[in-house]
């Protein structure tokens, strides 16, 4: 007896020690970033690598002065703002419809919806290209605007879907027998019981757009780049300004990660669609 | 009046919106596509399009053997990647289940790599990866060991990438494969204890065939994103050395945005498409089945 629980002891103690590895392996990469970030670009450069420094935080003040990076913030802002508020409108008129109202074929269109999601955005974003061009819409932010919004409507109607399907519907359908229209069921009952899955769905798709690559690199030139562009941007022919790439970088993130954090409750149901509760 | 033909048409209302704008934005485009990739069409040359019939699909699958060392480069890339994050994934959410009792804040550390940036990811790893003065060579020689060029060396580059997109994306199936393994029932473990089972006997015949329906989810879901993948590709390697590192989605973007030959970027677009829509069949199907 005695024996066998020490070594469920020492059992236990070679898995926390494996935990912790694990965690140090995720979190070492950003680290080393933001140690980047806050190297002098000299000390960044020198090998082998320096750990004691000087930390400055010189690299966050001189990206906005090297490129226009409070333009890319602003952009990468608006566009996700604006699009995230948009499809959260539009999804959760579309997922609320698509639970309360019995019609032919809504799980077909449900799942049409959700299809939509899947297809590779490299296939679309050639049309969409020749698209933009011909309404003069190329580095306009509307351009992003339009395809993010677009782009996020089936994850947020099946994210809200999955909200919505957890409250009864009794409440609705009594407040309906009292002479309540299903818009106002809908704006008046509906909406506010599942505020904090709205909030959710919209942190997620903020992210999604906030962090959009493919798009906003062909929709877009000088004017209307969002930060990740801007950050590919650092890297020249003349080399790669490791330390202010590092700083770009570390303010592209640490709104993310302070946003996932919001979402801890529904992070799986949100990465998975509401598929995995 | 008003009111009750606004109550009748509300299904409409509700639904409309969404499905006209996803037909407009998505489909319509999707449609206007086949035409181009019918056509030979330069956007820099300019000029109208001229109509060619499958010639840009006969030129892909016949006459370009990028297109296949793509293709491989692709398939070996998923296969290697999905594979690898779920065995190693599985292996976390085990850890996990066994070691922690509650998550909490350990849950945003574990996907920090997922729902940041993928191009500070990239740019991350390209930092790691630097031959001259990244962190991962140090350690080597550190360790007594030669000097890497991670990202340039045609034997490593592939391993490279997906080393760092093993990084990226394991978290993500770890966490859900917990979410998976705490929402099991305890009953059939409790019985099992009874029985006598060894812990490798309770996975293999109890956690393992309940957790099955959720690792098919988080499979799929990480197959489709995995055909897609492009930021990282970009900020690494630019699908170099060569075409060693070259995704089919990269291609695809050359095609069209460098050599602008929009007929033929739309034909290997739409191959792509083809590719997923497959397996975007089997992802629904399965979770159809699981909504009735």
């Amino acid at each position: 007896m005695y024996t066998h629980r020490s070594k469920k002891k020492i059992l236990n103690v070679i898995l926390a020690i494996i935990t912790m590895l694990v965690f140090i392996y995720i979190l070492f990469p950003p680290i080393m970033l933001f140690l980047t970030s806050i190297k002098k670009n000299v000390d960044a450069l020198r090998y082998p690598p320096v750990w004691i420094f000087r930390p400055i935080g010189s690299n966050y003040r001189e990206i906005f002065n090297l490129i226009p990076f409070g333009n890319y913030l602003l952009n990468s802002l608006i566009v996700a703002t604006i699009s995230t508020f948009l499809a959260l409108f539009i999804g959760s008129m579309a997922a609320y419809g698509l639970t309360r109202f019995r019609f032919r074929r809504s799980k077909d269109l449900s799942f049409w919806i959700l299809s939509i999601r899947m297809t590779p955005p490299v296939a679309s974003i050639i049309p969409i290209f020749i698209i933009m061009r011909t309404f003069k819409l190329l580095d306009s932010p509307a351009a992003l605007i339009i395809a993010y919004f677009t782009f996020n409507i089936p994850f947020a109607v099946w994210l809200l879907r999955s909200f919505f399907r957890e409250i009864p519907r009794e409440i609705e359908e009594s407040a309906m027998v009292d002479g309540c229209s299903s818009y106002n069921a809908f704006f008046r009952i509906a909406l506010p019981l599942i505020a904090p899955g709205l909030a959710a769905t919209g942190i997620f798709t903020f992210i999604f757009s906030w962090n959009e690559f493919l798009f906003a690199l062909i929709l877009t030139g000088t004017r209307a780049q969002t930060v990740p562009v801007a950050l590919t941007g650092f890297i020249r022919e003349t080399g790669i300004m490791w330390s202010h790439m590092a700083a770009a970088g570390v303010l592209a993130m640490a709104p993310m990660i302070l946003f996932t954090a919001l979402v801890q409750k529904n992070l799986v149901k949100g990465l998975t669609m509401g598929a995995i509760k | 009046m008003v009111f009750k033909n606004l109550e009748k048409i509300a299904p409409i209302v509700f639904i409309g919106p969404a499905v006209i704008i996803l037909l407009f934005i998505v489909i319509f485009p999707m449609i206007y596509s086949i035409g181009i990739s019918l056509s030979e069409w330069n956007l820099i040359r300019g000029g109208n399009w001229k109509f060619v019939g499958l010639r840009n699909y006969y030129y892909t699958f016949f006459q370009d053997p990028d297109f296949y060392t793509s293709l491989r480069v692709t398939l070996i890339y998923v296969t290697a990647v999905v594979g690898l994050e779920l065995l190693i994934g599985l292996g976390i959410a085990l850890l996990l289940n066994r070691s922690i009792k509650k998550i909490g804040i350990l849950r945003t550390i574990l996907v920090v790599p997922t729902t940041m940036t993928p191009v500070v990811v990239g740019i991350i790893w390209r930092l790691l990866y630097n031959p001259e003065l990244g962190t991962l060579n140090y350690f080597l020689e550190l360790f007594g060991f030669k000097k890497l060029n991670w990202l340039g060396d045609p034997n490593l580059a592939l391993p490279s990438v997906i080393m760092a997109d093993i990084w990226e994306w394991t978290p993500f199936m770890a966490l859900i494969l917990l979410a998976g393994l705490q929402s099991l029932p305890r009953e059939p473990f409790e019985a099992s204890i009874v029985d006598g089972a060894s812990s490798f006997q309770m996975f293999r015949f109890i956690s393992f065939p309940l957790l099955l329906p959720t690792l098919i989810v988080a499979l799929l879901l990480r197959v489709m994103d995995a055909f897609k993948t492009f930021d990282l590709i970009f900020v690494l390697t630019k699908g170099g050395p060569g075409l060693i590192t070259e995704l089919l989605s990269f291609y695809t973007y050359k095609y069209g945005f460098k050599f602008f030959h929009m007929g033929r970027a739309s034909a290997l677009s739409y191959i792509l498409f083809l590719i997923l829509f497959v397996i975007t069949q089997f992802f629904l199907k399965y979770y159809r089945a699981g909504e009735e």
